[in-house]
This record gives structure tokens, C-alpha cells and sequence, in this order.
């Protein structure tokens, strides 16, 4: 892992927060607040999700059938939108999580190559 | 339109939610209500943007964009109306003009013959190798029917006469005369046509003189039966015989023949079978494959005996094989229509020249708008969508107006059409062709629309807005390369219907050989028993030219097989009896005439005596040969006094007279060698025969206008025989038409296409100058205001366009050297490259060019160089 400098927090590359969204949900439904939150602390806060760019991501996945919705009361008594994987998208996160650890290895390699020995 | 499920108040409400869930995790955080909200909406970034994304990922975003630029498109054509009637025109010329051609090719090559299974039907090719090679449909004689009937189980075959015969029907106590076609057993199994009343013909009844039977046509059944359903197996007489008719044609349906009434061809190997007169047509029997068919129609006649194809053509190789019928029948149409074709095509992309040009133009003029809307952040896609759509709406305007024209045009075409031109009954405007329109309409758009996409890619923002002034000096040499691609085509068609009129007025002004002024002819059927007796025959020709002779104003009379400017009977096997060309046998034209035939059409007889009274039945046969037979036969040496098969001596040698080539059909009017008898010596066994294929034509020569000509001639000949009727009158005038009519449509199409591509390209030039004034109106005056005269200013703002066209006819002509040589089979009497054409080509277009360019000019003279210079 490269040092990180204070202060700055890592942008998402590219296609990488739809992979985010679904391993977040497979714990259970959540709203989108939650989605954010949970996303920025299981990364040690170390990601920078705009919490505006989740919204039409959560669309787009939900137009392609991989997560579904649907109004409810969250925790806080309050009316959110809770979203929870399919059964299409617990088959898309296992096959993008293949292939993000692939890439991430193959990257490491490139990057470090003296410690794969 | 497709409509999202989600609504977008949803979407807003979700991030309503989110913002007061964030506020409230900052709140128990500690934060100030204030501090909570403003730091969740930093967090959340831009909603206006998100929200913006949400709907532009919809479905509606399209539709309302679309709708957007439609309105605006059709709004600024609106405005533009000078633009977008110029447009519209020449779209709706030119995709009319292919409309109306391809309803054409679609009717004679694409849409199915009007038969059950018409991909099962077919009629045999014969190929020929060898030195002189050829693939074409061949006719059959007797011998070849009877062998493809027997031995070819794979197919069902028929055969019938090659055309309909006029016969005389009588109906109640009326006689008409009427089209009969004369077909085989099978050949309504072959079409698949079920007869609506009674049966098809039996075999029984396709024997050498069998029993009489005849199948009406709906309409005649209709119009002279009254439509009468106990029609079958009464008696009917026909050619002056009972004939049982045994059968009606369902209504509407179409044969090759396309007959009135059908009686049986009864083919043998003897007479009629006895040369090459039937037309065959073929159906593959279910379970069967045309390789099978084949095989066995190759293995069928190579039992012939005699084998004509191999005359004359030594080391020939002969094979014969099936060709789907659409093509057999099509194929004389063929070559033109396809030629028509490719000029329809010139003259679309002739007007997608103009059109381009034009387009670009009004790109050029609105670049300040574009730049105006990418300065106010319209994208360059947003922009290029703009220009397609209008140009969309464009061509789809264009070509609803096209396939109007294209209909008008359509009619317009058949009613120029000959009566049985065509071998198909209809040409509709079906799908296939709106789908063409559509099509055509769609490409040109692209075609048109393309060039001024591009160029417009690269306007310049800052150049653009700060300068009023249109920019593009480079589509200037790009439109001059336009102009110069549309004259090269136009140049093409202008030589092509150049050559074509050219051999039109050759054939028409070959010397006729006879005088025609004044002449009235009339046709009447005699295949009819009642004279087949030559002295009746004898008698009713006497009798009906002398009692035309007592009409007052009438000079001459004659009958005779057939006229001038006709197709004629060949008589194979003339046998030159003495001198050096004894034995040899030769085939010529032969026509029986009455002794005033040379005298009424005034054809000279250039040696010996004409025939007379005299020449009658029991007297030395007689015979007079035209000049071009004495040369071809008797190698221009002295032909009267010869003999012909035996004892027929030459007493006369006529001059040629133009006519319609039986022999050996190079040119549509040629001079044949003819051999003339006296209609008194017509043996019955001839008459019976030559009366089947040809109606005699009887000839008056009056010396000015005669009142009522026609009832007269009809009545006088009611006085010889009150049952025969005439079929029509001719002047020869009309016959020349029949004969040339091919080549009267062509030069007609043609013409009429060339000129419309003459008319778009004057167009052209003319747009490009006057665009040029416009743009330079500035210039202009600054140049006259420096001392140029109007003169002046004129040339040097017309010279483009001159340039652009000359460059064009210079394309145009090398073009021609290599296009205008597939016209060589089409042309008579003139080169492929015809001098005065040629010239009269670069006349033409230097004219047009003329008057496009100096039009626009003109308006140079009203310029007033003060005003101009204080403008801007």
C-alpha cells in the first residue's frame, strides 16, 4: 500500500463504485445515506464518495436489474429508500469482484515486483 | 414513446431524504442545525446536477430534444422558404423520375409473374459456343415439342403461337374481330389457371386436326355472351367454323398471349411445326429439380434430326437449359429499362450536387448562429443533429412530393406506352417502391447533407462571432467541383439521347421506297375456312378493291400479305432454278400482292413489267424480287427472266422498301430481300397456313381528304362479303410508329430525363453565382466604386461557374468515350461518336451555361457602390 498524505482522500476510479454498492448491500438492505456512510467507513475513510454520484448509480443498477427498491421507515423513523441485491447482482459482484482482484494483483505486480519474489 | 417507471419527483424525494438522514447523523455528531444542513449538502455536491442526470439518462430527454429540433428545423425552412422550395423541387423532380422508372423495373424484373408458384416456371435457353455464340430463348419447331413432351417427365410443357392472330368471331348476328391465341393442352396447367366455367383443353383436342374447342377470356365472355353460365359446350363460330367452347378464364386472369379467346395450337412436325413457330413455357413438377429437368430436356433432343442451331456455325457446341420464366419474358425490355435506370440515378446524384451545394450555402450563411449557440454551450453534436434533421425533414418532404411526381410521371409514361408493350399487365406503386422512394430519399439526405456536416466541424468561435461576413473561401472550389461533377453527367445523358434522337430521325427519314401520302390501309382477318378456297379467295380481293375504287377521290386500290413498314412472311428454301446460282436455296420475304400494289404505293418497278390480270391461276408463275434480292442472289446481275423453284419466272425487279426485319434483325427498319406473287396464284394449302400468323392489309390511294374514307372502305368491302369486318385503319404513318415505337419511348424517357438534368444543372450554376453576388455584393461595389465597369464585374464574378462547367463538359466528354460504347447495338445509321452530337452537346451546355450564369449577374447593374461601402 503507498503512503497516504494527510488531508486528501482517494477519488474512485472509474467503474468502481457500482462494485462498491453491491458488496455494501449484501449485509442487507440500506438507503442511500447509508450506502455513503457505510462505503466511506469500511474504507477507513479513506475514499471520497460525492454523495450526489451515488444516486445515479443506484439508478442505473437498478435499471439493469441488479439491485431493487423499494420506499420504507428507516432505523431513525425517518422515510429512505431501501435498496437490497437480486439475485443478477449477487452474480455481478462476484464476477466483478473476480476481475477487481485480478486487476488490483496484476497492477501490484507491475508496481512492486520485488516482493512477489 | 417508451416511458421510464420511475417519475422524477420520486428521484427528488429520495435526495430530500438523504440530505435530512445526513442532517441528522451530523446533528447527534454535535453540529448546529445550520452547520448540519449546510455540511450535508456539501457532502452530497450538486443536486441541480444530479437531478440533471437522472433525466437526461430517460427516455423522454430524446423525445423532447427531437421534438425540440423538429420544431425548430421546420421553423427555420420556413423561414428559408426560397431555400426550402428549391430543395424540395428538385427532390421531388428527381425522386420522381426514379420512382417512376423503378415502378418500372420493379414490374418487369422484381415482382412475381401473377401465377401460382412463378418460381417453378420456367422456359428453355439454347446455348451456343463456338465461333459465334449465343444464350438466348429460342422458338421450337414441331419435331423439338414432341420430344420435350414425351421424354421430359420432370416438367409439365406447353407451347403456343408467338403472338395473338386476329379471327373473325360471330356473336349473336354481330362479326368481330377479335385476338386469339393458339395454345397447347397444357399450357393453362402450366400457368396454373383453373378455368371459372367448364376445362381446360384435353390432349385429344391438341392433336393435328383434332376436334375444334375454344376457351373464352372473362371479358370477352362478358362483353359478347352477355356473361352467360350455360356458355360450355355450346357452339360458337370462329374463322368461319363451329368451335365448342369448352371453357371460361377466371376474371383478371393474364396470359403471356394475353388473348381474347384461346382455341388449341394442334403443333405437328408438319406446316406450322414444320419450322421454329412455338413458344414454349415450363412447370417443374412437384418432387422434380431443375437439374433433373435439364438433363432430360439435353438427353430429349439430342434425337433431333435436323438441328438448325449447327447451320453455318461449324464446331458449335449446343446445350439447352431452364430460365425462370419472369427473365425469358422480360428480356427484350431488359437492356432499356436498365439504361433508364442508370440515367434515373445520374439525375439523383446530379440533384444531391445541387443540393450539397445549396446545403452548404446556408450552413456557411448561419455560421454565426452556430457560433452563437456553441458560445451559449450547445455541444457540436447538438448542432451537427440540428443540420441532419433538417435535411431529414428535407428529403422526407422531397420525397412524399416525389412519389407524387413519381405517379403523375407513371401514367404519363404508359399512356406513351403502345397498346401490349409491356409484357405485364400492371405496374403498380407497391410497397416494394415506396420502400424504394423511402429508401432513395433517405440516401439522398445523407449524400446532400454530408459535405456541409463536415465543413461546418470547424467553425471557428472566436473568428465567427467577431466577423459578420460569411466565411469559406474553400467551399467556393468545393461547389465549383460540384457544378463540374453535375455538368460531367449531364453531358453523359446529353450525348446519349443526342445519339438516340439522332437514330431516331435516321430511321425515320431512311428512304420509305414508296410515296405515303395519301395512303389509308385497313387489316381484316382471313383465317377463316370460307377462303381458304383460292378462287373465293380470288374473288373477294377482286371484289372489295374494285368496289373501293368507285369511293369518289380515290385513285388506286390494292390488297397485298402485307405493307411496308411491317414484318413480313420468310419463306425459307427458294430454289434459284438456272444459271450459275442454280441449286442453291435461299430464304427471302415473300408477299402476295394484287397488280395494283406496286402502282398504289407507288414503289417503282425498276425492270420488267409489274403483275397484271392477266397472272392468274392457270397461268406461268410469276414473280417480281426486289433490287436487294437481284444483288444478294444473283450478284446484281439482270434478274428478269430467271427462274425460281422450277418454273416460277422473275418478270420484274421492284425498288427496296423499308421494313421491319424478319431475317436477320440488325437494325428496326432495314431493307430485306423480297420476293412479290401474285395473290392469284396462292395455292389453298398457303393460304390456310399464312392466313393463321398474318392479316392482309387492303390499300387505298386517294388524291387529297375523302369524307367518311373509312365507313366507305368498310362498306365496300361488306359488298364483297357482309361478314368481314376490318380491325382497324392505319395511315402508314402509324405503321412507321408501331414499328419504331421501342425506340420513339426511349428517345421520349430519355429526352425527358436529360432535360431535366440540363434543367438542374442550370440550377446549379446559377445558385453558385447567385450566391456569389450575394456574398460580394460588398466587393463589388467597392471594385466599381475603383472604376470597374458593370461589364467587368459581371465576368469576374460569373467566371467560376463558367469554369466549373467547362471543367464539367471536359469530364463529361472523356466520360462519354467510355459509356456511349455500350450504345453502339442501340444506334442506327451513326457512329458511337457522332461529330455533329458532340458539338451539338457542348452548344447546349454552353448556352445553359450562359444564361445560369449571366441571369445572376444582372443584378450586379443595380448595385450602387455608395450604399454598399456605407453598410457594415
Amino acid at each position: 500500500m503507498s503512503t497516504q498524505e494527510t488531508g486528501e482522500r482517494l477519488e474512485l476510479l472509474q467503474g468502481t463504485l457500482d462494485l462498491l454498492i453491491l458488496r455494501t448491500l449484501i449485509f442487507g438492505s440500506q438507503h442511500g445515506q447509508g450506502i455513503a456512510r457505510a462505503i466511506q467507513q469500511t474504507s477507513e475513510e479513506e475514499l471520497l464518495v460525492e454523495h450526489g454520484a451515488l444516486y445515479p448509480a443506484l439508478q442505473r443498477l437498478e435499471e439493469r436489474g441488479w439491485i431493487s427498491a423499494k420506499w420504507g421507515i428507516s432505523s431513525n423513523n425517518r422515510k429512505a429508500r431501501f435498496y437490497s441485491l437480486t439475485a443478477a447482482g449477487r452474480k455481478q459482484l462476484v464476477k466483478e469482484t473476480a476481475k477487481w482482484k485480478r486487476l488490483a494483483t496484476a497492477i501490484g505486480r507491475i508496481l512492486d515486483p520485488a516482493k512477489e519474489g | 414513446m417508451l416511458r421510464r417507471k420511475r417519475k422524477a419527483s420520486d428521484f427528488s424525494a429520495e435526495i430530500e431524504a438523504h440530505l435530512e438522514h445526513e442532517t441528522a447523523r451530523l446533528l447527534e455528531q454535535g453540529l448546529s442545525e445550520q452547520e448540519a444542513r449546510a455540511a450535508a449538502r456539501r457532502s452530497f455536491g450538486n443536486v441541480m446536477k444530479v437531478e440533471e442526470r437522472f433525466y437526461e439518462s430517460g427516455r423522454w430527454f430524446w423525445w423532447d430534444h427531437l421534438r425540440q429540433d423538429l420544431r425548430f428545423g421546420m421553423r427555420m425552412l420556413a423561414r428559408n422558404s426560397g431555400f426550402t422550395v428549391t430543395v424540395v423541387l428538385t427532390l421531388a423532380l428527381s425522386i420522381g423520375a426514379n420512382t417512376a422508372i423503378f415502378s418500372l423495373v420493379n414490374a418487369l424484373m422484381l415482382r412475381s409473374l401473377p401465377y401460382s408458384h412463378p418460381d417453378r416456371m420456367s422456359t428453355i435457353y439454347t446455348r451456343i459456343t463456338g465461333s459465334r455464340p449465343s444464350d438466348e430463348r429460342h422458338k421450337l419447331n414441331g419435331e423439338q415439342w414432341e420430344l420435350l413432351r414425351d421424354n421430359v417427365p420432370s416438367l409439365i410443357s406447353a407451347v403456343s403461337s408467338s403472338r395473338t392472330s386476329g379471327v373473325n368471331l360471330q356473336a349473336g348476328s354481330r362479326v368481330e374481330y377479335v385476338r386469339v391465341g393458339r395454345i397447347s393442352a397444357h399450357y393453362l396447367d402450366v400457368l396454373a389457371i383453373p378455368p371459372v366455367l367448364g376445362r381446360n383443353f384435353l390432349e385429344d383436342e391438341d392433336r393435328p386436326h383434332g376436334p375444334k374447342a375454344a376457351i373464352l377470356g372473362y371479358s370477352l365472355w362478358r362483353n359478347a355472351f352477355g356473361a352467360n353460365p350455360k356458355i360450355v359446350d355450346k357452339t360458337v363460330s370462329l374463322k368461319g367454323e363451329p368451335y365448342d367452347v369448352i371453357g371460361v378464364l377466371p376474371e383478371g386472369a393474364t396470359t403471356p398471349l394475353n388473348a381474347d379467346l384461346y382455341v388449341a395450337l394442334q403443333p405437328g412436325r408438319e406446316g406450322e411445326g414444320g419450322g421454329t413457330n412455338f413458344e414454349c413455357i415450363t412447370r417443374l413438377r412437384d418432387g422434380a429439380i431443375w437439374q433433373e429437368a435439364d438433363a432430360e430436356i439435353n438427353r430429349a433432343w439430342s434425337l433431333r434430326t435436323q438441328r438448325y442451331e449447327l447451320e453455318n456455325n461449324p464446331g458449335a457446341q449446343v446445350t439447352y437449359h431452364s430460365v425462370p420464366l419472369q427473365k425469358g419474358e422480360t428480356a427484350r425490355l431488359r437492356p432499356q429499362v436498365l439504361t433508364l435506370m442508370l440515367a434515373a440515378g445520374f439525375i439523383l446524384l446530379i440533384a444531391c450536387a445541387n443540393l450539397a451545394g445549396l446545403t452548404l450555402v446556408r450552413v456557411m450563411r448561419r455560421t454565426s448562429e452556430v457560433a452563437t449557440r456553441l458560445s451559449l454551450g450547445a455541444s457540436r453534436w447538438q448542432i451537427q443533429k440540428q443540420f441532419w434533421i433538417e435535411n431529414l425533414l428535407l428529403a422526407l418532404v422531397g420525397g412524399v412530393v416525389g412519389v407524387g411526381v413519381g405517379f403523375a410521371a407513371l401514367r404519363g409514361l404508359l399512356l406513351l406506352l403502345p397498346e401490349h408493350f409491356l409484357p405485364v399487365a400492371h405496374v403498380p406503386l407497391d410497397g416494394r417502391v415506396m420502400g424504394f422512394a423511402l429508401t432513395v430519399s433517405l440516401l439522398t439526405s445523407v449524400l446532400f447533407g454530408m459535405l456541409p456536416a463536415l465543413a461546418s466541424r470547424n467553425v471557428d468561435l472566436r473568428s465567427s462571432m467577431a466577423s459578420r461576413t460569411v466565411a469559406g473561401g474553400g467551399s467556393l472550389r468545393l461547389r465549383q467541383g460540384l457544378i463540374a461533377g453535375e455538368v460531367a453527367l449531364t453531358v453523359v445523358l446529353l450525348a446519349a439521347s443526342g445519339l438516340l434522337i439522332r437514330t431516331l430521325v435516321h430511321l425515320e427519314t431512311l428512304p420509305p421506297g414508296f410515296n405515303s401520302n395519301g395512303v389509308m390501309t385497313a387489316k381484316a382477318s382471313l383465317d377463316d375456312v370460307r377462303f381458304h378456297n383460292p378462287a373465293a379467295f380470288r374473288k373477294l380481293l377482286a371484289e372489295s378493291t374494285a368496289a373501293m375504287r368507285q369511293i369518289p377521290g380515290v385513285q388506286q386500290t390494292a390488297a397485298g400479305l402485307s405493307l411496308p413498314y411491317e414484318r413480313t412472311l420468310i419463306t425459307g428454301g427458294i430454289a434459284i432454278s438456272d444459271g450459275k446460282e442454280a441449286g442453291q436455296k435461299v430464304m427471302a420475304d415473300e408477299v402476295y400482292v394484287t397488280p395494283d400494289y406496286f402502282a398504289a404505293l407507288q414503289i417503282p418497278v425498276l425492270a420488267g413489267r409489274s403483275f397484271s390480270e392477266a397472272d392468274g391461276p392457270d397461268t406461268q408463275r410469276v414473280a417480281i424480287v426486289n433490287e436487294m434480292f437481284a444483288r444478294k442472289f444473283f450478284h446484281g446481275a439482270n434478274a428478269v427472266g430467271r427462274y425460281v423453284d422450277k418454273d416460277t419466272m422473275i418478270v420484274g425487279m421492284a425498288g427496296n422498301v423499308a421494313m421491319a426485319p424478319g431475317i436477320d434483325p440488325v437494325a428496326p427498319l432495314t431493307n430485306e430481300e423480297t420476293m412479290y406473287v401474285p395473290a392469284a396464284q396462292m395455292e389453298a394449302r398457303q393460304l390456310s397456313l399464312l392466313h393463321v400468323w398474318f392479316q392482309p392489309s387492303w390499300i387505298v390511294r386517294a388524291s387529297g381528304p375523302v369524307d367518311g374514307l373509312t365507313a366507305q372502305m368498310q362498306r365496300a368491302l361488306a359488298s364483297a362479303d357482309p361478314n368481314l369486318p376490318f380491325s382497324g385503319f392505319y395511315s402508314m404513318r402509324d405503321l412507321l410508329a408501331k414499328t419504331l415505337a421501342t425506340q420513339r419511348v426511349e428517345v421520349a424517357l430519355l429526352s425527358a430525363m436529360t432535360a431535366l438534368a440540363l434543367l438542374l444543372s442550370a440550377v446549379g450554376i446559377f445558385a453558385l453565382i447567385a450566391n456569389i453576388v450575394a456574398q460580394k455584393t460588398r466587393e463589388i461595389g467597392i471594385r466599381l466604386a475603383l472604376g470597374s465597369s458593370i461589364r467587368q464585374a459581371m465576368v469576374h464574378v460569373g467566371a467560376p461557374g463558367v469554369r466549373a462547367s467547362a471543367l464539367g463538359l471536359i469530364v463529361g466528354l472523356i466520360l462519354c468515350t467510355g459509356a456511349l460504347r455500350a450504345m453502339s447495338s442501340v444506334l442506327y445509321g451513326i457512329g458511337v461518336y457522332d461529330a455533329p452530337t458532340l458539338v451539338s452537346v457542348a452548344l447546349a451546355l454552353g448556352l445553359v451555361t450562359l444564361l445560369a450564369t449571366t441571369l445572376p449577374t444582372l443584378k450586379i447593374a443595380r448595385i450602387d457602390p455608395a450604399k454598399t461601402l456605407r453598410e457594415e
